[in-house]
Formats: structure tokens, sequence, C-alpha cells
């Protein structure tokens, strides 16, 4: 298969995520959305490392991912604060910044 | 010690006094201490004035002070000659008198003003000096409005009564009017000819390569000038309002030292306004009726200082008068001696005054008896203004009259005969009024001689006053005698102004009331100003004020409107812009998208 | 049909097809789950790409830890509401516009673009390579790596901890 496959397909994917980030109104769920779009995200990182066959690629992969989960630790953690003291996870709710 | 450096030492004694003054603040708030330095710094330029003069030296040097192409547009420098020697002596002498005669007239103002009015006399010695040794007419024109600024000063001195504040205001603003044709003048005489040098103009006019177009329009802005700092019609009415000030400050600045400024332009650039004859004959006619139309308001007038204030606006008309006539040195002659006179007059009246407490002359009366010196000096002073043989008045006085006859000038010299008259009548009827007469009712402290500081510059003065009249009665007056009936008419002109005096205001034969039924026309406008105070009041509030209402009718609703309207707009658009802050993650990310496919949008067309 | 050929387009319907029920699922667990699969896809994605080092990292990251703290979440904040853990979507066909229209822009942009049409030669096991790049010009970032992961167990924590 040519680069381009994997990258459209990640684009699909990617595509996929935002739609879910921009229509979700459960904040887990908009995490979900947020997940796939890195997940698109890796698959691009790879696909070119393995084209080009650099190493540096499946690196950047690594940090990706653990960052990734970095971040979706936090970001779940924040939304049980949030719950605990909003008594709520939608996101259209929690509008403390409007303007 | 050269000339140039010596009148230096004049320029820079009251100029390093204002400085140390001004910059010394413990100095100028010690009040007697500072006003010790600055008549010490005042003396020692008399002592300098005084050799120069005995020297009589002439010396020009010069500094470049805007550089230009091929040699400096503006020089500045001294000019020693035999005007300004003249002129360095009598502003000396009678700076320092002031300065000394005023330690004991201000005793009562507290210490730090005191300094303050120590520091604005050194820096209008240092001005008035400066202006008398200009070489060129930038120069001068910048010491000239030095000296009005230091003027404005001192009349408001005692800023806080409201009509010193607004008589201070309004002689800036009326000297000022002049001082724009002045200024306008200048810039054009140096349009046409290229120099601000005296030495250079006076050079071309004598060799006729002055250009002559539109010369006589140029002679008049200048004149313009002289015509507001010397108070001749129809710009003299500040003076009588700058009163306001302490009297010393009227004896040196609005009678002795700055309002001659005006005359002595007319004198130092004599060569100029020669090539124009026609404009000399307006000088002379507006000097003449001004020293008239003075004359007139000076005999109703009831405060001391305001006659005196009249009487100064009227011999400057005679001093102008005289330059019109293209007798400059008879002006000048004048000048210096009405200079002293004048001077001792106005100090005698600050001693009255300061005596009796008021300002209203029918209010004194037989001062003669509880002040005699005071009255003796106030009375020489009176005669030498008068023009009583053997005073120095007569002799000035004389010349300007004969030059004006020769200058062939006839209604003006009816008109200042007319004025000699008038000057004698309200001269006397001060001194009869005030000195003589029935006692008014004492105040709570009964009027006294002059303490010693005051009386020792009034002493000098007249005894100036004296000296130099009868050093001229002897030595013979100069090259000024006129016809020979001329010296027995003016004196009887005076003799007849002080005999309608005597009887009118001291035996009482002639009723005054009775007077000013005769004259009831003139007495009424003579007594409003001739209306012209209520008509430049009445100009200013249609002019000044409408065009102010204008100015701020545009800032209220054009300027103000735009920055409503824009701050509005601003308002609004904030308004509208805060509804994209919606607070929900999700519209941001829609913003995110957007912003990447602009970016797309941008790579696909506009990318190179 | 190379394997690869197979197994991409395989692993391709699989992707997206979880991927889509991930963000259509009404019931939150299920999306959960789905992105479970889909990550396992994910991984296998890069097993055909010749990085079976990361397929690993994939499963045991991402498959096992995120999607477990994910049912903890979900468990913790959905069943203390009492609700059905049910969830709706909103304003799909905008969400849809918009998404449709960023993927035509990067499509747009890879038909211009010129990408290697091959695989460059490379061993048949990246993960030496990897091993000595993170351990030698990448040691720096791993350390700090290391760093952020232990102050987002801290900050999680403080986030997370009961209110006592």
């Amino acid at each position: 298969m040519s680069l381009n496959a994997y990258l459209v397909l990640a684009a699909l994917v990617f595509a996929i995520g935002l739609f879910g980030v921009l229509t979700r109104r459960n904040a887990v769920a908009i995490l979900l959305g947020i997940e796939l779009m890195l997940n698109a995200v890796n698959i691009n990182l790879v696909a070119f490392a393995r084209f080009h066959g650099d190493v540096v690629g499946l690196v950047f992969t690594l940090f990706t991912i653990s960052i990734t989960v970095v971040e979706i630790g936090l970001g779940l953690a924040i939304v049980i604060a949030i719950f605990r003291v909003r008594k709520t996870v939608e996101a259209d709710h929690l509008t403390l910044l409007r303007g | 010690m050269s000339a140039t450096a010596l009148a230096l030492v004049v320029l820079g004694l009251p100029f390093a006094a204002f400085l140390l003054l001004a910059l010394v603040p413990p100095l100028r708030r010690a009040g007697r201490t500072g006003g010790a330095v600055s008549i010490l710094a005042m003396a020692g330029a008399l002592v300098a004035a005084v050799v120069l003069r005995i020297r009589g030296q002439d010396g020009l040097a010069t500094w470049a002070w805007i550089p230009a192409d091929g040699g400096p547009m503006v020089t500045v420098g001294v000019w020693v000659d035999e005007l300004s020697l003249w002129m360095l002596v009598l502003v000396t002498l009678v700076s320092l008198l002031v300065q000394i005669y005023s330690v004991a007239y201000l005793d009562t103002e507290p210490p730090p003003a005191l300094g303050r009015y120590y520091a604005y006399q050194s820096l209008f010695s240092c001005s008035m000096l400066g202006l008398v040794l200009a070489p060129t007419f930038v120069q001068m024109f910048v010491f000239w409005e030095l000296v009005g600024l230091c003027s404005y000063l001192l009349i408001g001195f005692w800023y806080d009564r409201p009509a010193a504040a607004r008589a201070a205001v309004k002689a800036f603003w009326i000297t000022k009017l002049g001082d724009v044709g002045f200024i306008a003048g200048i810039v054009m005489l140096w349009g046409a000819t290229g120099t601000f040098d005296f030495a250079n103009l006076f050079a071309m006019a004598n060799a006729g390569t002055l250009p002559r177009d539109g010369l006589s329009t140029i002679m008049l802005l200048i004149y313009m000038g002289a015509v507001g700092k010397s108070a001749q019609f129809p710009l003299h009415v500040w003076l009588p309002d700058a009163m306001e000030g302490p009297t010393p400050v009227s004896a040196l600045i609005h009678a002795a030292t700055m309002v001659t400024a005006g005359v002595y332009l007319m004198v130092r650039v004599q060569p100029l306004f020669l090539l124009t004859p026609d404009v000399l004959t307006i000088i002379g006619w507006v000097g003449a009726f001004t020293a008239l139309l003075a004359a007139t308001m000076a005999c109703v007038e009831s405060d001391i200082k305001r006659v005196l204030a009249y009487s100064t606006v009227s011999q400057l008309g005679y001093m102008m008068a005289a330059a019109g006539a293209a007798a400059a040195a008879a002006g000048f002659f004048h000048l210096l001696t009405h200079g002293v006179f004048k001077a001792l007059l106005f100090l005698a009246a600050g001693a009255v005054i300061h005596a009796v407490g008021t300002n209203d002359i029918f209010r004194m009366g037989g001062l003669f008896r509880v002040m005699p010196q005071t009255g003796i000096v106030f009375i020489v002073g009176t005669l030498a203004l008068a023009g009583v043989w053997p005073l120095a008045g007569f002799f000035s006085k004389e010349a300007i009259l004969a030059g004006v006859w020769e200058g062939q000038l006839t209604v003006p010299f009816l008109m200042l005969a007319l004025t000699a008259f008038l000057t004698a009548f309200y001269m006397f009827r001060v001194v009869f009024t005030a000195f003589f007469g029935r006692p008014h009712p004492a105040g709570s402290h009964p009027p006294h001689d002059a303490p010693p500081l005051m009386a020792g510059p009034l002493w000098i003065l007249t005894a100036l006053t004296v000296l130099i009249g009868l050093r001229l009665a002897v030595g013979g007056a100069g090259g000024h005698h006129g016809p020979g009936w001329l010296a027995p008419f003016s004196l009887g002109l005076a003799a007849a102004g002080i005999a309608l005096a005597w009887a009118t205001y001291q035996r009482e034969i002639v009723s005054a009331a009775s007077l000013a039924a005769t004259f009831r026309p003139i007495y009424v406008l003579a007594q409003r100003r001739y209306g012209l105070d209520a008509l430049y009041a009445g100009l200013y509030r249609g002019f000044i004020l409408g065009f102010s209402a204008v100015v701020g009718w545009v800032d209220r609703y054009l300027v103000d409107g735009v920055l409503n309207v824009l701050s509005a707009a601003t308002y609004r658009a904030g308004d509208v812009l805060r509804g994209l802050q919606t607070g929900r993650p999700q519209d941001y990310v829609y913003g995110v998208a957007f912003g990447v496919l602009l970016l797309f949008v941008w790579m696909q067309f506009w990318l190179p | 049909m190379t394997v690869e050929t197979v197994g991409f387009w395989a692993v391709a319907v699989v992707l997206l097809a979880a991927s889509l029920a991930v963000v259509l699922t009404p019931n939150l667990f299920h999306a959960v789950l789905f992105l479970a699969l889909a990550l396992v896809a994910t991984g296998l994605i890069f097993l055909l790409l010749d990085a079976a080092f990361l397929f690993g990292v994939q499963l045991l990251l991402y498959a096992g830890g995120v999607v477990t703290v994910l049912v903890f979440a979900i468990m913790l904040t959905e069943r203390l509401v009492g609700e059905r853990i049910t969830q709706t979507s909103r304003f799909i066909v905008n969400g849809a516009i918009v998404s449709g229209a960023v993927f035509a822009g990067i499509v747009g942009f890879l038909v211009q673009g010129r990408v290697p049409a091959v695989r460059a030669a490379m061993g048949p096991d990246a993960t030496p390579a990897l091993g000595r790049a993170l351990v030698g010009p990448f040691a720096l970032s791993v350390e700090l790596l290391g760093v952020l992961l232990v102050t987002v167990l801290v900050g999680a924590l403080y986030f997370a901890r009961s209110e006592d």
C-alpha cells in the first residue's frame, strides 16, 4: 500500500474524532474524540517514519502516546473534580468562561 | 576692560542675581537677604554703567547665534554707543533706587514673596539692559518680550487680588497685540534686506540701497510694537490698569524704563523711519493725540497712581511725537529726564500711599504738614513734569515742542501745547488736593514721613532732577532751541495750568463742578475713558469669547462627538464580540477547525 | 494482493467502523469499548508499518491503561448521577460538515503533495534503532517525559482526591 493510503486513513480517523469532539455533550465522550484524533496523528507519524526510513518518527510516536496517556489521565481527573462540584459532566453546562 | 566687556558686566550682574534667587530657594525664602543680593548686583551694574558713561567709548561685539549658509543668520551681542550708554545709566540707576526703596515699601510682605519680588526685579533689569544693548532686531525682540513677561509678573505680584491678576493679563495681551506687528515687521524687514543687524540696516539706509517697496508697511508694523509697549493710542488702556502692581514696580517699569522701550526703539531705528516720512507723520499725530487724550483723562482721575499713569501715557505721547517730527534726539532727551522725575513722582506717591493707606486723592489732604519731605520731593517732581524752569522737564519738553514745530506739524504742536497746560493743571490738582487743603480725618494711625530707605532714593532723584536742570540752565540745552517765543510760551502754559489748579482746588474761586459743567462732554467722555476700555471689553467678548464659543462647540460636539461615536462603536462591537465567547469548548474547537480550513484555502490559492 | 494490502483493508475497515461507533453510539460505556477496539486496530496498523514495539506500547498503554481509566471515570461520574449511561449528540449536521470539510482539505493537500510511493529499505525490526535513539539523542527528552509523568500523577491525585 502506498503512503497516501495510510495518510487518507489517518485523515478519516482524524475527521471522525473531530466530529465526535464537535458533537458530543458528555465531557468524557469529548475526551474519546480527542483520543481518536491523536491516534490518527500517531498513524501519520509511524507511516512517515516507515516510508522515509527514519526512526525519529517512531520516537515521536512513543512520546505522543505517553503524553496522550498523561493528558487523558489529567483530563479525567479534572472531569471528576468538576463532577464533584457541579454534579454534571455535560459540556453545555460548563460555561463559566462565557463572556 | 573694553567697553563691550564692561557692558556685559552690566548685563550679567542682574542676571546672576536673578539666577541666584531663582535657583537657590533658601536665598529666595530669606526675603531681605535675597533683596540685598539683588541690590548689590544692581549697585555693581550702576557703577559699571557710570564708568562706561564717563569713558564714553563706543563698542560693538557680536556672536553668532543661529547658523546658516554663508554666515550666521542671527547674531547676538552688545552695542555700546551714545544712546545705549544713557539708557544703561538710567535703567541701572532707577532700578537700584527702586530696589532700595522696595525694601521699606514692601516691609509687610512675607519673606518668600519678597524674594520672588527681587527675582522678578533682577530679571527685569537684566532684560531691559539686554534690550537696550541689543545690536539686532531679533535680540531686541527677545528681550522686548522678556520685559513684557516681567511686567506681567510684577503687575500680578499680588496675584491673589483679582484686579491685579486681571490687570496683568490685560497688560500682557494688549502689549502682545502690538508685538505681533513688531515681529511681523522684523521678519518682513529681514525678507526685504536679509539682515537683522542695526548696523547693516543703517548702512544700507545711508547708502540708499534699502529696498523701498513695502518699507512703509514694515515700519508701520514695527511701530505697532512700540504702540503696544509705550502705551500709545489706541493700545494705551493697559497702562492705567497696570497700577495694580506695587508702586515701586510702577515707578520702574511703567514709568521710567519698560514703557519707554517703544520710544527707545523709535530712536534706535530712526535712520529707517527717516526713509518713510508718511509713517513718521502718523507717529507724530498719534503721539500728540495720545498725549492730549491721556491728559484729559488724568484731569478727572482721583486715584493718584492712575493720574501718574495717564501722565506717563501723555508724556510717552510727547516723546513719540518728537520721534514722529524727526526730532528723535529731543524725544530721547525727554525720555531720560522723564525717567528720573516720573520715577521720583511715583516713589513719592508710593510714600504717600504707604503712609495714608489709600490711593484716592480726595481722601488725602493737608499732607504737607505731616510729611513735609515727601511733599517737597513730590512738588519738585510735579514742577519738573509741568515743565517749569529750571528743572529738567522744562528743557526736554521745550526741545520736543521745538522739534515738533520745526517738523511742520502744526496741529500736533497745538495739541501738545494744550497738553502742557493740562499737565500742569492736573498735576497741581493732585498737589493742592492731597498736600494742601483741608486735612482729611486720619485713619487709625496718623500719616508720617517716609522711612530713610524710602526717603533716600526720593532725595537722590530730587537732586538729580534739580541738578540736571541747573546744569542745562547754566550750560545751555544743546542745539534744540526753537523760535524765541517758545520758552516763554511753554512757561506761560505751565503757569496758566498751575494758576487754574490753584484757583480751583486751593482758593476754590473757580468751582470744580462748574468747570466740569462747562466741559461737560469731554468731562463725561474722559471719565468713561472715552469708552475705549468698554470698547475693548466688548470687542474681547465679541471676538475672543465668540471665537471661544465656536471652538468650544467644535470641541464639544465635533471632536467629542467623534470620540463618543468611536467609543460607543467600540463598546457595541465588544458587546457583539463577547457573544463569541460562549464558554462552550466545542465552539472553540469550531473556531480551530475554521482556522485550519482557512489555512487550506490560503495554501490552495495564495501560496506561491 | 499482498498480505499487507489485505491486512490494511481489513484493519482499515475495522478501524473506521470502530471510530464511527465511538462517536455515534449513545451508550457511553459502549463507546469506550469501541474506542478500545479502534486503538487495537491502530496498533495493528503500526504492526503493518513494521513498528512492532509501538504495537506493544499501544496495546499496553492505550487499550490497557487508558481504557481502564476511562471505564473507571465513567463509572464514577455516571453512576452517581443515577441515570443511564447514555448520552446524546447535538448539531450533528454542523459537526459533519465541518469535519468533512477538514477531511477534504487534508486530502486535497495530500493529493498535491509529493510523497514517496514505496517504503524505504529498513531492517526487519526497527526496535533496536528506536531503543538506541531513546537512550542516545533523545535521552534528555525521555527524562523530561518521566518528570512530566510524575507531575501529572501528583496533579491527578490532587484533583481527584476526596475532600476530607
